[in-house]
C-alpha cells in the first residue's frame, strides 16, 4: 500500500488463523524509492536540503593503535572526508580516555567544501596513538555536537581497536544519553576489540557493526560507509504500530538486511500505539518481522491485528501504511499455511542466534553445545541459501553434512575468523519472490 | 462508523479512521452482515438482538412477522395477526446459535401458517408452534448425542381481528420472558407475564428460598425446561386481553438481568413507542440499557405496541 511518494509498506502474512488461534506474524517490507526528491516528497513538509547533514568521524587514538593501525586510520579518515558532499557539516574527533576535536581546530563543526576537505585531510596527521579508551566519553562528546544540529541527518563513524576502559555503568549511561541523537556505524580494527561492545553501540544507535581485520582494508571500508551515509535523505523515521485492545506485541524485529530486535525500543505514541525507531533512510529497502498476540476469535471473525504506519519521529503525518489482518477459519488448508517470508525470516533469526550461542559455548569450552548450535546454524544457512554466512561458518567448523547440520569444531580457528562470523551472524538474505 | 457511534463488536465509542474499529480492530464491513447485532423493523413490531460485550457470538435468535387469519403474510397496518419468537441458545452446548435460530424460525412458521384449520384456537396454535420448534432443535443432532444443541423460547401471537379487543397468547420454555408494559395508572397495569423455568424461580415458587437468596445462588440461571433432544418442551401458556393500550415485550435474560421489573422496562419502552419509529426505538433503547450495564450476555428484545380501547 502506497500513501505518499517515496515510501511503500508491503505486508507478507498468512492472515488465516484456526478457531481460538491468537498469534499473528507478518513481514513488513519498507522501501524508499531513490533520489533526494523522493525523500523530500516523503517528508511532506520542508524538503530535506541536500547539505543538511552532520558527519562525525571518531577515531580511537589509544596507545594500542600505534603502528599500522593509526596510519591506516588516518588514511581511512581522509578517504571518508573525500566522500563528504558540499554543505555537509562535519568534524573529526580523536578518542582516548577523553574526546578531542581534531578538525575543525576550533569549537563546533566545519561545512564541507574543497577547502575544508583539504584542511581536514591535512589535520588527520594529528590523529596520534597516545592514551586510553573511553568510548562513553567519545559518544557523549559527539552527542553534544549533534545537539547543535537539530533537524539534520546526523551520523557518526566510530573506529576502535580495543576494549572500552570505562566502567560498564558509565558506558551504558553515556550510550543511553545518545539514543536518537545520531546514528552510528561502528568498526573494529584488528582482533583485540569486543564484538558485544560495538554491537551494543550499533544496535542502540541504529547503525552497522563490522570487523576490519586487516588495517589496510580500512580506507575502502570508510569510503563505503560515508558513501552510504551521503545517500541518506530522511532522518528519524519511525515505524508506528497500532494493535487492537487486549493485544500484546510479542516482538518487532528488523530482519533484513540484518537482524536487529527493536521490541524494547518502543515509545508509546497514543492509545494502543507505539513507535519503533528506524533511523535514517536513503534509497533502500528493509524487512521487519512483527508478531502480535491478539484475543482469540471464533470462526468467521475478521479483525485488524495491526496497522503499520511510517512516520517521522514526533509527527503524526503518515508517510505510508500497511495492514496486518487476522481472519479465523475452520479451513485448515488455509490456517496451517505459513507465509514464505515469515518462515524464511524466522529461520534467519534462528541462524543468527545459533551462531552467537555456538560461539559463546565454544568460548566457554562447552564443545558439545558449540557443535550442536553451530551445526544447526550450518543447516539453516544451507537451507535458506545464505551462502555468505555458510562460508564464514566453514572457517570455524568442518562441515560433514550441511543439510543435517553435522559438523566438527575446527582446531586452530583464528580470532579474525571467529570475530568475523560473530559480527556478521546477523546478516540475512532476502526471500526472493513468491513461490 | 464515525466517532460517536458505538462499535457493534466492542461497543466502544472510539471510532475509526478506516473500516476497522480503532479499539478492537473489528472489520466493520464484515460485522454488519452477521448476527452480532440484528435489527428487524416491521413497523407494527420490531426487535433488536445484540451479541453484548462479553460473549464472542450471538446465541440468541428472534423471528417476527405478521399476517391474516387466513395465513397470508400481509404488510402494514392491515395485518390482523402479529407473531414473534425469541430464543436463547444454551451456552454450555455445541452450536447453541443453531438451536435458537431453528427454534425461532419454525415456531414463527406455525404461528403464522394457514394450516388445515384456519381458525385454530390461538392456544392450540401456540402449543403446535412450540412443538415444531422442539422438533427442529432435536433434528439438529443424532439421538443420544451428549451436549446436543438446546435453547429457550418465548413466543407471542397477537390476534387483532377486533382492533379494539386484541387477544395475546404467550408461551414460554425456560427463562426467556414476556412482559406487559404500560405507563403508571394504565388500565392494564405493567407486569411480568411469564414464570421462569429456572432453578431460582422454582425454589421461590416452592417457598423454599426468598428471591434475593435464590438469585444469588450459582444455580439461579440453571433452566429446568428447554427445547432440545433431552429437554422438557412443555410450555407455559398465558392469554391476555388487555383492558387498555401498552407494549408487549419478549426478551432474553441478557436484558432482564439488568432490568427485571416491569415498571422499569415500561419507563424505557413506553415513551419510545410513542415516537414515530416507536417499536424499533423502544427495542434499541431497552438493548442499550443492558449494554450500558455491561452486556454480559446476548441481549434480545422484541417490542409489539398494542392499541386496545380503554373501557370508559
Amino acid at each position: 500500500m502506497t500513501d505518499t511518494p517515496g515510501f511503500t509498506v508491503e505486508i507478507d502474512q498468512n492472515s488465516y488463523l484456526p478457531a481460538g488461534g491468537s498469534q499473528v506474524d507478518a513481514i513488513v517490507t519498507v522501501t524508499m524509492a531513490g533520489g533526494p526528491e523522493a525523500g523530500a516528497a516523503a517528508d511532506g513538509a520542508a524538503p530535506t536540503p541536500t547539505g543538511d547533514g552532520l558527519e562525525m568521524i571518531i577515531v580511537d587514538c589509544s596507545t594500542s593503535m600505534s603502528g599500522d593501525k593509526i596510519v591506516s586510520a588516518r588514511r581511512a579518515t581522509a578517504a571518508a572526508i573525500a566522500e563528504l558532499r558540499d554543505g555537509v557539516s562535519f568534524t573529526v574527533i580523536a578518542g582516548t580516555q577523553n574526546a578531542e576535536l581534531v578538525y575543525p581546530p576550533f569549537v563546533g563543526t566545519a561545512t564541507a567544501d574543497a577547502r575544508t576537505r583539504a584542511d581536514a585531510t591535512a589535520r588527520v596527521v594529528r590523529l596520534a596513538a597516545n592514551g586510553a579508551t573511553g568510548i562513553g566519553a567519545w559518544l557523549t562528546f559527539a552527542g553534544r555536537i549533534a545537539d547543535q544540529h537539530p533537524g539534520a541527518i546526523k551520523h557518526a563513524i566510530l573506529l576502535t581497536d580495543g576494549q572500552n576502559g570505562e566502567h560498564q555503568s558509565q558506558f551504558a549511561a553515556a550510550l543511553d544519553a545518545c539514543l536518537g541523537k545520531f546514528t552510528c556505524d561502528c568498526r573494529g580494527v584488528g582482533t583485540d576489540w569486543r564484538v558485544d561492545e560495538l554491537r551494543a553501540i550499533s544496535s542502540a544507535l541504529l547503525g552497522t557493526v563490522d570487523i576490519v581485520a586487516n588495517p589496510s582494508d580500512l580506507a575502502a571500508d570508510f569510503r563505503a560507509i560515508m558513501g552510504a551515509a551521503m545517500g541518506k535523505v530522511l532522518a528519524d523515521v519511525a515505524l508506528r504500530l497500532w494493535t487492537p485492545r487486549g493485544a500484546t506485541v510479542r516482538f518487532v524485529k528488523q530482519v533484513a538486511p540484518t537482524v536487529e530486535d527493536l521490541t524494547a525500543r518502543r515509545t508509546e505514541s497514543g492509545t494502543q500505539r507505539g513507535d519503533y525507531p528506524l533511523g535514517s533512510w536513503g534509497a533502500e529497502s528493509r524487512d521487519y518481522h512483527v508478531e502480535v498476540q491478539v484475543t482469540p476469535g471464533v470462526v468467521g471473525d475478521e479483525i485488524l491485528a495491526g496497522r503499520v504506519s511510517l512516520v517521522r519521529a514526533g509527527s503524526d503525518n503518515v508517510l505510508a501504511q500497511g495492514l496486518i489482518r487476522a481472519i479465523w477459519t475452520d479451513d485448515t488448508a488455509l490456517s496451517t499455511r505459513i507465509s514464505r517470508g515469515v518462515a524464511h525470516y524466522t529461520g534467519q533469526a534462528e541462524l543468527a542466534q545459533a551462531i552467537q550461542d555456538g560461539l559463546a559455548a565454544r568460548k566457554a569450552g562447552d564443545g558439545p553445545t558449540a557443535t550442536a548450535r553451530l551445526g544447526r546454524a550450518v543447516a539453516l544457512a544451507a537451507a535458506s541459501g545464505n551462502d555468505g554466512t555458510a562460508r564464514l561458518l566453514e572457517r570455524v567448523v568442518d562441515v560433514i553434512d550441511a543439510p543435517s547440520g553435522t559438523v566438527r569444531l575446527r582446531a586452530g580457528v583464528t580470532a579474525a575468523d571467529e570475530m568475523t562470523l560473530d559480527t556478521r551472524s546477523t546478516k540475512t538474505i532476502r526471500v526472493r519472490g513468491e513461490s | 462508523m464515525t466517532v460517536g457511534q458505538p462499535c457493534p463488536h466492542c461497543a466502544e465509542l472510539t471510532g475509526t479512521t478506516d473500516q476497522f474499529c480503532e479499539s478492537c480492530g473489528a472489520d466493520l464491513r464484515v460485522r454488519r452482515d452477521r448476527t452480532d447485532r440484528v435489527e428487524i423493523d416491521l413497523g407494527a413490531l420490531a426487535g433488536v438482538s445484540d451479541r453484548g460485550r462479553v460473549h464472542v457470538r450471538n446465541e440468541d435468535a428472534m423471528a417476527l412477522g405478521h399476517g391474516t387469519a387466513l395465513g397470508q403474510r400481509t404488510p402494514g397496518r392491515s395485518a390482523t395477526r402479529l407473531a414473534a419468537v425469541v430464543c436463547d441458545g444454551v451456552s454450555t452446548v455445541h452450536s447453541p446459535e443453531l438451536a435458537s435460530r431453528a427454534a425461532a424460525e419454525s415456531a414463527l412458521d406455525v404461528l403464522l401458517s394457514a394450516g388445515s384449520v384456519p381458525d385454530l384456537p390461538a392456544e392450540h396454535r401456540t402449543r403446535d408452534a412450540v412443538a415444531a420448534a422442539a422438533r427442529a432443535v432435536a433434528a439438529l443432532s443424532a439421538p443420544g448425542t451428549r451436549d446436543a444443541p438446546s435453547c429457550t423460547l418465548v413466543s407471542a401471537l397477537v390476534d387483532r381481528s377486533d382492533p379494539d379487543l386484541p387477544e395475546i397468547t404467550v408461551a414460554w420454555v425456560g427463562d426467556s420472558r414476556a412482559y406487559w408494559l404500560a405507563g403508571a395508572g394504565a388500565a392494564e397495569p405493567a407486569r411480568l407475564l411469564t414464570a421462569d423455568h429456572s432453578w431460582a424461580a422454582e425454589m421461590v415458587a416452592a417457598g423454599m428460598l426468598d428471591v434475593a437468596t435464590a438469585m444469588a445462588d450459582v444455580r439461579a440461571h440453571a433452566i429446568t425446561h428447554w427445547l432440545g433432544a433431552d429437554g422438557e418442551p412443555e410450555p407455559g401458556v398465558v392469554t391476555l386481553r388487555p383492558a387498555g393500550p401498552g407494549v408487549l415485550l419478549l426478551c432474553s435474560d441478557g436484558l432482564w438481568n439488568y432490568l427485571p421489573n416491569a415498571e422499569g422496562l415500561a419507563a424505557v419502552a413506553v415513551p419510545a413507542v410513542e415516537r414515530r419509529t416507536g417499536a424499533l426505538d423502544a427495542a434499541a433503547a431497552l438493548t442499550a440499557v443492558a449494554l450500558e450495564g455491561g452486556g454480559r450476555d446476548n441481549i434480545t428484545a422484541v417490542v409489539i405496541p398494542i392499541t386496545a380501547r380503554s373501557p370508559s
